[in-house]
């Protein structure tokens, strides 16, 4: 068996605030395998943010290691490191603010292919049509303005522009939670159609335990920064045995009656 | 269109939208109707406005066309408005973009750079700029710019530090955008708007200085400036008070102008940005 794709290790990242720490991520390790989907989950405030933030290099960790393919993610720093970013990419939540306001579809998928030398100036469109039509979009969407269309249209935008580098892990921030249920669906099925395709593995962040069953190989859920337990995303799902773990299947309608049942 | 009409919807902007015009109008056609050399002799001196009607609002000390000094004096009150207003912006822009985003030390020298030229006069910096470069129209336009850069400096970087924290700019990060062009193609547009709206103020406070700097003798000598004509007109104020009341009054225009048409921008802009 090969080394893993990412490895964490004892992650921390403190806050102070008003003379108080706040430790916002404490001692967090986890592995994710490639191809495999591994599910953070918990309450809000548990650091589910932090720690994508933490494994893409948007804020520096405390203390901690992140192996990334092999190297030590965390040396890494300047061109180094954007080119490294070619192969972690991350989807935000909101797919409006996750967007320059002024931007166009068209520029959006651009810009990656641009940046990491992928497609020569002259092959981008049909770069950006076969990227749009892998996010089942209709490549004439492309002149549009990232305003201008649905919320699922943009989600899908945000995952053709993440694929677009042939990444191989994406980290998924709340990826489908701002989106209505019909589209969350969908999303979800390009998402797992993807990975079978194309051996994506993905960080998927999420205070839903509906939607991590749905899409996750294993789990970790987290409370107050530190993990509370993980494993199995059904196994754990269907009998948690910590109260953080207990309380968030609680808080899912429809799964609290299948486990009780 | 629609924008075009709203503009127009507002009393101040119409105002100043026809004074704009009009003396827009006098600038480009100065050497139209008055294709000689505006310093040259035309008559006799001091001849009172509206006596001899090739000469409609007289002459002055030296037998010059006061009309023809007027139009060709918007000229160079126009052109050193908008150049210094405009470099302000641009050096404005470009110092707060890139203090609010590097942040830390940059942004400590960049700021306290700003400060320092905060607490100096904008108009005595002119002065002491043109009196040691010596009068052009261009060290002019480097002058007024050199103290009017500060206040869009200071919006764009607020505007800076609240875009920086957008997801789209973690997103720039992450797609591996060099911090560079983060700063000028994904935060500075988006940073604009605010800073834009200080145009018309610093292009009407921008005319004034230009005026005072040739009514102390500081303005390019070879070209005609409202101000000039004022100084010029000072030494006969009791006994030709026109030769200083018409361009004062020309200025007095201009610059409310300016002002109202840029109101009138800012109330578009605010309105669309609103309904958005």
């Amino acid at each position: 068996m090969n080394s893993p794709l990412l490895t964490v290790s004892g992650l921390a990242k403190r806050y102070r605030r008003g003379g108080k720490t706040i430790a916002a991520v404490d001692d967090v390790s986890f592995a994710i395998e490639p191809g495999e989907t591994l599910a953070l989950a918990g309450p809000s405030g548990s650091g589910k943010s932090t720690i994508a933030r933490l494994v893409l290099r948007l804020i520096e960790p405390d203390a901690g290691r992140i192996q990334f393919e092999g190297d030590d993610f965390l040396a890494l720093s300047g061109s180094a490191l954007r080119a490294r970013r070619a192969r972690l990419q991350m989807v935000f939540q909101d797919p409006l603010a996750a967007f320059n306001p002024r931007a166009t579809v068209a520029r959006l998928l651009d810009d990656p292919l641009r940046i990491h030398g992928i497609a020569s100036r002259a092959e981008r469109p049909r770069r950006i049509a076969a990227l749009l039509e892998r996010v089942g979009l209709n490549a004439d969407l492309a002149p549009r303005a990232i305003h201008e269309i649905s919320g699922g249209q943009r989600q899908r935008i945000a995952i053709a522009r993440a694929i677009a580098t042939n990444p191989s892990l994406i980290v998924l921030d709340e990826a489908v939670s701002a989106l209505d249920v019909s589209v969350r669906g969908d999303i979800l099925n390009l998402l797992l159609d993807l990975q079978a395709k194309e051996r994506i593995a993905y960080l998927f962040i999420s205070h839903d335990l509906g939607v991590v069953r749905a899409i996750a190989h294993r789990v970790v859920i987290l409370d107050a920064g530190r993990i509370a337990e993980s494993g199995d995303a059904r196994a754990v799902i269907g009998a948690p045995q910590s109260a953080i773990g207990k309380a968030l299947v609680m808080a899912t309608p429809k799964l609290h009656r299948t486990t009780a049942s | 269109m629609s924008v075009v009409r709203r503009f127009l919807r507002t009393p101040e902007a119409i105002a100043g939208t026809i004074i704009l015009a009009a003396l827009f109008a006098m600038a480009l056609s100065a050497s139209l109707f008055f294709p000689g050399d505006p310093q040259a002799i035309a008559g006799p001196a001091l001849l009172p406005p509206f006596q001899d009607w090739s000469l409609p609002l007289g002459t002055d000390r030296l037998g010059r066309d006061v009309l023809a000094e007027l139009f060709h004096g918007a000229r160079t009150s126009l052109a050193v408005g908008l150049a210094a207003a405009a470099a302000a912006l641009v050096i404005g822009a470009i110092v707060g973009t890139l203090a609010g985003f590097a942040g830390g030390l940059v942004d400590e020298i960049l700021m306290r750079t700003t400060d320092a030229f905060q607490t100096v006069p904008g108009f005595l910096l002119a002065l002491a700029f043109v009196s040691v470069v010596g009068p052009s129209l261009s060290v002019v336009v480097m002058a007024i710019a050199l103290g009017a850069w500060t206040g869009p400096a200071r919006v764009a970087r607020a505007e800076v530090l609240s875009i920086r924290e957008r997801d789209y700019v973690a997103g720039a990060r992450v797609i591996g955008m060099h911090p560079l062009e983060i700063a000028f193609r994904e935060v500075l547009p988006n940073a604009l708007p605010p800073v834009l709206a200080l145009s018309s103020v610093i292009v009407a406070a921008a005319i004034l200085t230009e005026a005072a700097l040739s009514f102390l003798g500081l303005g390019d000598p070879n070209r005609v400036t409202w101000g000039g004509m004022i100084a010029e007109g000072r030494t006969v104020l009791r006994t030709a008070p026109f030769l200083s009341i018409i361009p004062g009054v020309t200025l007095v225009l201009t610059v409310l102008g300016v002002y109202l048409a840029g109101e009138g921008v800012v109330e578009t802009t605010a309105v669309r940005r609103s309904l958005s």
